[in-house]
């Protein structure tokens, strides 16, 4: 499994690297790297250092995983996936590759931006491991579930209508101007009930209009925060300069989201029909 | 080797394949013929695994899945790749281990002559080198069952005896395959066993040998109409049959020609015409497909 795996993850390497996409990376790279992190001045700031690495790999797992997908979904590779005794197999590889591919990207991007960057102590070093790999893991699988390669029916429409949903859901709080929305639209409804002449049903929602007008907003808002907690307990970590225990936590639940997706995507890969372009 | 049972393929609205079930025995050499449309791919994609059934089961006859060496019709390939280098990453595949990876490559090159394209981009290769790839990557790892959709598609008539010498070849080492074709003459050639697909049914399956034999018959024409004579002769066996002056003799019927025609000379017939009329394929073929 092993010689198959990196064989694969290998031969998708080498495309993408060989490739024009893969120097147009290399220079994204490079135009990043002058734009955020200029030659001519200093970068004290090891939190920004961080940060905005992080979010050039995150950006480069994605995009490397697009164009790996495209090229694993590719007609010319049908004879090897009937090969594998798995079809997970295929897809381990290409989130390897793509993992990989973007990881090094990055991390020549942070040996750049050490030249008149900031002098970061060991501890500093230490906790960026944890969250560029975990960011990168999930954003590749994230990016894996919005490709063809994976997608079946409907579902990525399920799932970043899910997400889409959480990330509404969280800006439900008396500042955004959302609840207020809500809650006129539930008044609207509410006044279509009572022409329509379904009385009954007005009460209910006259009761949810009032809990959200109460504290419901907030509870709301809180619960559909909850699973963003990581992104923000990583950043205020990094702001700060260290890790308390529960922040420690956020790298570990990143890479726990990032293993229940790679297992819906390996059980939707593994169950579809192959829809390979030619 | 490969059971298929009551296989039906819908794709939307689309039936590509209707409750078929087949069954491969190991060492066969099955051809699938078919019209355009009928359903071979789709079978081939099924056995291969790279779509599933809508329903019904395909399973392997033995406890495991048997490796599998796939040969779509579309000549696809990695065109960055040399050829040896493509070879390379299925040995790997294959888990060939490293050590022999260059053997295997070298042996599948041979095998359907392609030496000498071996450090040739493939998108530098004409189509019958495209197809002599194709088999090569099926060579392989040695897999027991092999895919082969339209092998000898786009060959010369050289490339399509070499084909059939290849499939022969890896016929007499005990390999199953299923193979799917235009080239009828490539089934008389190649093949232990006919089906014949067309809208996603199933509408011939027999041994290569029975399906020749089976619709040959003799024909005997007399000078004059046999009438009640003709009761008699039919009642000798149920493929005998008669049609105003004409006896045909079918299937096992045909080893009584002689006390047939013992039977009409001595009921003073005059025998004008004995023929041994022998189906071809295409003949076969036609009669499924209509």
């Amino acid at each position: 499994m092993t010689q198959r795996i990196s064989a694969l993850s290998n031969y998708f390497l080498r495309s993408l690297l060989l490739s024009l996409t893969g120097v147009i990376y290399v220079l994204l790279g490079f135009a990043y790297w002058l734009v955020m992190f200029p030659p001519s001045q200093r970068t004290p700031d090891a939190s920004y250092y961080i940060l905005v690495l992080a979010a050039f790999g995150v950006g480069m797992t994605f995009l490397c995983t697009l164009s790996i997908a495209s090229r694993a979904n590719q007609g010319s590779h049908a004879p090897w996936i009937v090969r594998l005794p798995s079809r997970v197999e295929y897809l381990t590889a290409v989130l390897v590759s793509a993992i990989l591919m973007a990881t090094v990207l990055q991390l020549l991007l942070a040996l750049l931006a050490l030249f008149h960057g900031p002098d970061l102590t060991l501890n500093q070093i230490l906790f960026i491991p944890p969250i560029w790999l975990a960011l990168n893991t999930l954003t590749a699988v994230l990016a894996l579930h919005a490709t063809d390669f994976i997608a079946a029916g409907w579902s990525r429409v399920y799932l970043f209508g899910i997400i889409a949903v959480f990330l509404f859901g969280q800006s439900l709080n008396d500042k955004s101007g959302l609840n207020t929305w809500l809650i006129l639209r539930i008044n609207d409804m509410s006044r279509s009930l009572v022409s329509a002449g379904w009385v009954t049903l007005v009460t209910p929602l006259n009761s949810l209009v009032g809990w959200l007008q109460q504290d419901g907003t907030s509870t709301l808002s809180r619960f559909f925060s909850l699973p963003f907690w990581p992104f923000h307990a990583i950043a205020d970590a990094v702001v700060m300069g260290s890790f308390d225990t529960s922040q420690a936590l956020a790298p570990a639940v990143l890479l726990l989201y990032a293993t229940l997706l790679i297992m819906l995507a390996a059980d939707i890969f593994a169950n579809k029909d192959l829809d390979l372009t030619e | 080797m490969i059971e298929i049972n009551n296989v039906t393929k819908r794709y939307y609205t689309l039936t590509a394949l209707n409750d078929i079930s087949l069954q491969v025995p190991p060492g066969e050499v099955l051809g699938l013929l078919g019209p355009n449309g009928a359903g071979k791919t789709t079978l081939f994609k099924l056995i291969a695994g790279v779509i599933s059934p809508t329903a019904g089961k395909i399973r392997p006859s033995g406890e495991v899945w048997p490796k599998i060496g796939y040969k779509p019709e579309r000549l696809l390939f990695p065109n960055h790749l040399r050829v040896s280098e493509y070879l390379h990453h299925v040995a790997r595949l294959s888990n060939t281990p490293g050590p022999q990876i260059n053997r295997a490559v070298q042996e599948s090159l041979e095998r359907v002559n392609l030496q000498s394209a071996a450090h040739k981009k493939i998108k530098e290769c004409s189509k019958g080198m495209r197809q002599r790839l194709a088999l090569a990557q099926i060579l392989i790892g040695d897999p027991p069952l092999l895919l082969l959709d339209e092998p000898s598609n786009g060959l010369d008539p050289t490339g399509q005896a070499e084909v059939h010498e290849c499939i022969e070849a890896l016929h007499q080492s005990g390999k199953t395959i299923i193979m799917s074709t235009h080239h009828l003459q490539e089934v008389t050639q190649v093949c232990t066993h006919l089906v014949i697909l067309n809208h996603g049914q199933i509408h011939y399956n027999n041994n290569m040998a029975q399906a020749m034999a089976a619709q040959s018959h003799i024909r005997i024409r007399v000078n004059k109409p046999l009438e009640e004579f003709g009761q008699s002769l039919m009642a000798l066996h149920d493929e005998v049959e008669v049609t105003g002056d004409v006896i045909y003799l079918k299937g096992e019927a045909m080893n009584m020609r002689r006390q047939v025609l013992v039977m009409l000379l001595e009921a003073e017939f005059d025998v004008l015409r004995v023929e041994h009329k022998r189906i071809s394929l295409s003949e076969i073929y036609a009669e499924a497909v209509q």
